[in-house]
């Protein structure tokens, strides 16, 4: 049995099984969508228009019987928010189950000729294509449950909230988590936009009685699983009791403060005052305090890290789940709120009404530079969020993201890089971030070059970190190792236990070569990731963008920021240099 | 002569302060204290802790503990942090660091995310 590709035209209404192309068969994740992305849609499309497609495909070891916290789900196509190729991934449960239908990538193209919205329940006996307006409207949290009412076994529920609906530049796609509630978002470039254009409300991932996972190498395939496993749960970071497991992700959020990195108040300032009331370990102190809720929350079933936490509400109630710290900071300290409980609400609205929590963030916090609110107004950052859900004039421009909404309020300090805004690094004061910022070709992205091991990789002991030397290799090795890691389906947090471990860096490896029958070894990583950057790169220039683009945004050369009162002085040169290798070698 | 300094302490390390998992004080010291004597103050093993901050300035990273000697003056702030902090290396590149601390990368090999496997 080898992974089929499912095609769902929703011009006809029809579904079709086709054999995995030779040129893709090597592919799975985010190598998968950027391979059929750069092949089937014309870069020049309107990304809400009939020609974009939303391709959905889980990893390489997505699905296989106990590959730790190998749950991730990659979403790709042609991002409305910045007009480049986009991969946008998530938790959830719909990774595994997607993979064992036997399904290496479901391409969603066309458009409904009745205007209609469906929800596809997919199951081992086909695609069925059923009338979504009993959920029409509806937010996640209400189609996650009728979802599960309407449908057998406890499926995946892939699906948008009414910003979707909309087609809304900041729609993104939400994933049901084990507890059958939304939060696992692919979240970044309003690819819930490109699904709500199809015409799809939800997608229901139902795999029972699926033929599984084929694994050419099982005896390999155990053994890498086996020293990834241990590598993981030994680990300070990501074993039981640590960092992630006891803080989540917000375990970031008094470093990055007390280096004076945090953005702050839409990216004025370095430090927020209120940092340590909206971080990771007051989370825990709230989930201990209110006795409800939870740290060490798993995303999806078989992850061993579980950095997700369920935040108590004042009533002592599980409210919502993910206080990270993408969410935490860009609806706290860029909006100048340091009330956990408020962010928390509003974490809730991003999650029922289909909005990605960092663009959302930012948003506000521009709506707050152009006089909108003041900052650190809680209610009124709150109440806003109503106005989206209506899709009140107001509402719509605030869906739209940062860029949109600066125009609106007259703002010139707009925090973004190819369309996209920043994730919660300051490049000014954080410059290595700032490099994989403007040349990411996502726009500005934080896990796009998210880590990788230095020794491994080959840079370790070649590059001076205090110096500026190197820095365009570094960036582009950073970001291939990621692109590589989003393709297995592995969390991107396995990369920390593999760093250090370097049992671990094999075992990775290992258990993909098992699954697929390739020869992977450490070696290849790098090669891979660059072939799939080398995709997404042509599809950009064929969209019209170039190194011109690769830029972090104007204000940040001349605005100092405090505490260390720096600018972003990196030379365009210099960031030329990360892409020259793909420059001029369009064939 | 005494000084003040701004002191947080994060994670597992912050119940030796009275705190649960984030401590906050102000705090007085004998002129010339260093890092070191914060540690002997609330009974730290310096190997307990990871990454070190004096005024937003990155003074250590997990495993090198190149700040003990740092003279603390009036006015300063202190974050320690326990260990089992992520702090990816990318997300740190090109951040202000001590002097002390340049050294011992250059010593050590600075490309890491953490120097010690604890």
């Amino acid at each position: 049995m080898t992974r089929k590709l499912l095609r769902i035209n929703m011009s006809d209404l029809s579904a079709t099984y086709e054999d995995m192309p030779e040129k893709w068969a090597k592919w799975a994740g985010r190598g998968l969508t950027s391979a059929i992305t750069l092949d089937e849609i014309e870069p020049t499309c309107h990304p809400l228009g009939p020609n974009n497609k939303l391709i959905i495909a889980p990893g390489w070891v997505s699905g296989t019987p106990a590959a730790p916290s190998s749950g991730r789900t990659s979403f790709g196509g042609k991002s409305p928010l910045t007009g480049t190729i986009k991969e946008a991934n998530a938790g959830g449960l719909s990774s595994q189950k997607i993979a064992k239908l036997g399904i290496g990538a479901i391409i969603l193209e066309g458009t409904p000729k009745d205007g209609k919205w469906y929800t596809l329940h997919i199951t081992k006996d086909g695609v069925q294509f059923d009338d979504a307006s009993d959920l029409m409207g509806k937010g996640m949290y209400e189609v996650d449950d009728l979802c599960w009412q309407k449908y057998p076994n406890e499926p995946a529920v892939i699906g948008i909230g009414q910003v979707g609906e909309r087609k809304l530049s900041n729609a993104g796609i939400s994933v049901n988590d084990p507890e059958n509630k939304p939060g696992r978002y692919a979240g970044r470039g309003g690819m819930g936009a490109v699904m709500g254009a199809r015409g799809v409300k939800a997608i229901v991932i139902d795999d029972a009685g699926g033929p599984g996972v084929e694994i050419a190498d099982m005896d390999l395939f155990k053994q890498g699983r086996k020293k990834l496993t241990a590598a993981i749960m030994q680990h300070d970071l990501t074993k039981k009791d640590g960092g992630l497991n006891s803080y989540g992700t917000n375990v970031l959020m008094n470093i990055i403060n007390e280096a004076g990195g945090l953005p702050t108040r839409n990216f004025s300032a370095g430090q927020f005052e209120g940092a340590a009331l909206i971080s990771g370990e007051m989370v825990a102190e709230m989930v201990e305090k209110r006795q409800s809720g939870m740290t060490g929350h798993g995303c999806h079933p078989g992850c061993i890290i579980q950095c997700s936490n369920i935040y108590p509400n004042e009533e002592g109630e599980d409210f919502v789940s993910c206080v990270e710290y993408e969410t935490s900071w860009a609806l706290g300290a860029n909006c100048g709120i340091n009330d956990l409980d408020y962010v928390a609400k509003m974490t809730w609205e991003c999650n029922d009404i289909g909005l990605d929590t960092i663009e959302a963030g930012n948003t506000v916090a521009v709506a707050m530079d152009g006089g909108l609110l003041e900052f650190g107004d809680k209610v009124g950052a709150l109440a806003l969020f109503d106005e989206i859900r209506k899709g009140t004039p107001m509402g719509r421009i605030l869906g739209q993201g940062v860029e949109a909404t600066a125009k609106a309020f007259g703002v010139s300090r707009v925090p973004t890089v190819k369309g996209q805004s920043m994730p919660a690094y300051e490049p000014r004061a954080i410059k290595g971030i700032g490099v994989t910022y403007a040349t990411s070709t996502m726009g500005a992205d934080h896990t796009a070059g998210y880590t990788i091991a230095p020794e491994i990789a080959g840079v370790g002991g070649k590059v001076d970190p205090l110096s500026k030397e190197g820095k365009a290799d570094l960036s582009l090795t950073f970001q291939a190792a990621t692109a590589f890691i989003d393709s297995t389906g592995y969390c991107l947090f396995i990369a920390f236990p593999i760093l250090d471990i370097a049992e671990g860096w094999a075992g990775m490896a290992e258990s993909v070569a098992g699954v697929m029958g390739m020869e992977i070894t450490g070696d290849d990583v790098i090669p891979m990731g660059k072939e799939i950057l080398k995709m997404e790169r042509i599809f950009n220039e064929r969209a019209g963008f170039t190194a011109a683009d690769d830029r972090l945004p104007e204000f940040m050369r001349f605005e100092k920021l405090p505490p260390h009162n720096v600018v972003w002085d990196t030379s365009d040169e210099d960031l030329d240099l990360v892409y020259a290798w793909v420059n001029g070698t369009d064939e | 002569m005494s000084i003040t300094i701004d002191l947080a302490i994060y994670g597992s390390l912050a119940k030796l302060a009275g705190g649960k998992h984030l401590t906050k004080m102000d705090l007085e010291l004998e002129s010339g204290s260093r890092i070191e004597d914060l540690f002997a103050r609330f009974n730290i093993c310096p190997e307990d802790t990871s990454f070190i901050f004096i005024n937003a300035v990155l003074c250590d990273v997990p495993g090198l503990n190149a700040s003990k000697k740092e003279v603390l003056h009036d006015g300063d702030h202190v974050g320690i942090f326990s260990h089992g902090y992520m702090w990816p290396y990318q997300y740190r590149d090109g951040m202000p660091m001590s002097n002390s601390l340049k050294q011992a990368m250059r010593e050590h090999g600075a490309l890491h995310h953490t120097y010690t496997n604890k």
